[in-house]
């Protein structure tokens, strides 16, 4: 386990040489040892035409390569954060909720209009995930981050979960989502509850929800 | 860790015999009894008392004698207030974590605008390091820091913005990092400024014995004055305009990403 949650904004990590991670730049509080940081211009894994593509997608979130041997100590901007751990599955993440996550782990970026075509667009717009998201597989843990503290609710074929899009945070899995919309005349009238929008998560797996509303 | 007892069982309701004394009532509020003593607070953290219990500021009439035995830099003194009487009083800063500190017989050097409270059995410094205040003695003080505060051992290396402080003295210095701008392509990126900096080559190193206070994210608290420090030579910070300018409170200001701050002082860019 690279990753160690202190209290509930503080995660440590341990560095040693040939496992290198990947943070979120500045995000870095104090370490211990004989540990580098490296701005990463390609902000993440692969070649030229991944950074190309990050860029592209709007997904290029500044990173840093973090080297070396010792202990590291990450946290952000007040935000809660979650250690995630995969075991050869797919976490699909925003870029910028990414605090820092194990360079076995293989980066890639997921076009959401590959899911659901226009409404996954529209999905994408809805819960401010933009046209595309990140997506990160393999063995290894990432740290991510939440306003507020996260929950997991697991996701099976018979029991789909309905999620607020701004509080969705990430899903894994074998998920598709949808989003469902309860749109009626109060809405149109401004006597809406507030709720038109649902995310619909359903499949096998299990999705991330932060305690706020709020984005990061 | 949850406020509330069991769920469904609403906030707990405190009276003045239920509240604790001397203790944290929840992460963010923080509770002094008062019996008959004093305690110093920073102007505006008290949000609540029961009691008898008197505000006053310091340096006026019969508190003079305060400013001499627990201030001892009375530039700074207007920004705190004595609480005197008997009650229970309630302490918070914009919902910060809030912690109390017991301090025997030793000295711990904390950033001024994290200091909320501290029992005048404490003596309050400046420290040599701008923006940040020694307490010296024996007594109990109360800090707020974002996220709850983690002690570290030296030898560390800690980012300016997470650091809440330092206790017994782990000499602490600047430390810079960037071997990445060695060589051709790092005298490249120097010159140019493409790829950005990874914002991370300026760290406090602390060595030798003690104790490191963290705060658990960046976000720093709002700066309080620790008033000026007399301008003559061998003070560091002395004056109002110290040359440079750097330190730890020029470090307050955000970094951009891709700017290249404190580099480009170091290249004579």
């Amino acid at each position: 386990m690279t990753f160690r949650e202190i209290n509930s904004k503080m995660v440590e990590a341990t560095v040693t040489p040939g496992r290198r991670l990947f943070s979120q730049r500045g995000a870095m509080l104090a370490y211990k040892g004989d540990v580098s940081f490296t701005p990463n211009v390609q902000g993440g894994q692969g070649g030229l035409m991944s950074m190309i593509g990050r860029r592209v997608a709007g997904e290029a979130t500044p990173l840093m390569t973090v080297e070396g041997s010792g202990t590291v100590f990450f946290g952000h901007g007040g935000h809660h954060v979650h250690v995630i751990t995969l075991s050869g599955d797919t976490l699909h993440v925003e870029a910028d909720r990414l605090l820092a996550f194990e360079g076995t782990l293989r980066q890639g970026t997921e076009f959401l209009g590959s899911q659901g075509g226009v409404m996954g667009m529209v999905r994408g717009q809805v819960t401010g995930q933009g046209l595309f998201t990140t997506t990160l597989q393999g063995q290894g843990s990432a740290a991510v981050m939440a306003h507020g503290g996260v929950f997991e609710l697991p996701i099976t074929p018979q029991r789909p979960v309905h999620v607020d899009p701004q509080a969705y945070v990430a899903h894994r899995g074998e998920v598709r989502n949808r989003l469902s919309t309860a749109l009626g005349w109060r809405d149109m009238v401004g006597r809406g509850s507030g709720e038109a929008f649902q995310l619909e998560l359903s499949g096998h797996g299990t999705v991330y929800v932060q305690a706020s509303e709020e984005k990061l | 860790m949850s406020t509330y007892a069991t769920p469904g069982a609403g906030p707990a309701v405190y009276d003045p015999l239920t509240l604790p004394a001397d203790d944290n009532v929840n992460r963010y509020t923080f509770c002094v009894e008062l019996k008959g003593g004093q305690w110093f607070l920073q102007k505006g953290k008290m949000i609540a008392y029961y009691g008898a219990i008197e505000f006053n500021g310091i340096g006026h009439g019969r508190l003079d004698r305060l400013v001499r035995t627990s201030f001892h830099s009375p530039l700074h003194a207007s920004d705190w207030v004595v609480a005197q009487g008997s009650g229970k009083m309630l302490l918070a800063d914009r919902a910060f974590d809030v912690n109390s500190y017991d301090l025997d017989d030793g000295n711990l050097t904390i950033r001024a605008g994290n200091l909320l409270a501290f029992q005048p059995s404490l003596a309050l410094k400046q420290s040599i390091v701008p923006g940040f205040l020694t307490l010296i003695g024996t007594g109990k003080f109360v800090a707020a820091s974002n996220g709850p505060v983690v002690f570290m051992e030296p030898p560390i290396r800690v980012d300016p913005q997470a650091l809440v402080g330092w206790a017994d003295c782990p000499s602490p210095c600047h430390h810079y990092d960037h071997s990445y701008m060695a060589g051709v392509l790092g005298g490249l990126r120097a010159v140019t400024g493409f790829g950005g900096v990874s914002g991370e080559e300026h760290q406090f190193e602390f060595v030798g014995a003690g104790t490191v206070l963290l705060q658990s994210t960046e976000t720093l608290m709002a700066e309080a004055a620790t008033g000026a420090v007399p301008s003559e030579p061998g003070v560091p910070g002395g004056g109002s305009t110290a040359p440079g300018g750097h330190g730890p409170q020029s470090s307050g200001a955000p970094r951009l990403p891709g700017q290249l701050g404190d580099l480009q002082r170091r290249f004579g860019l």
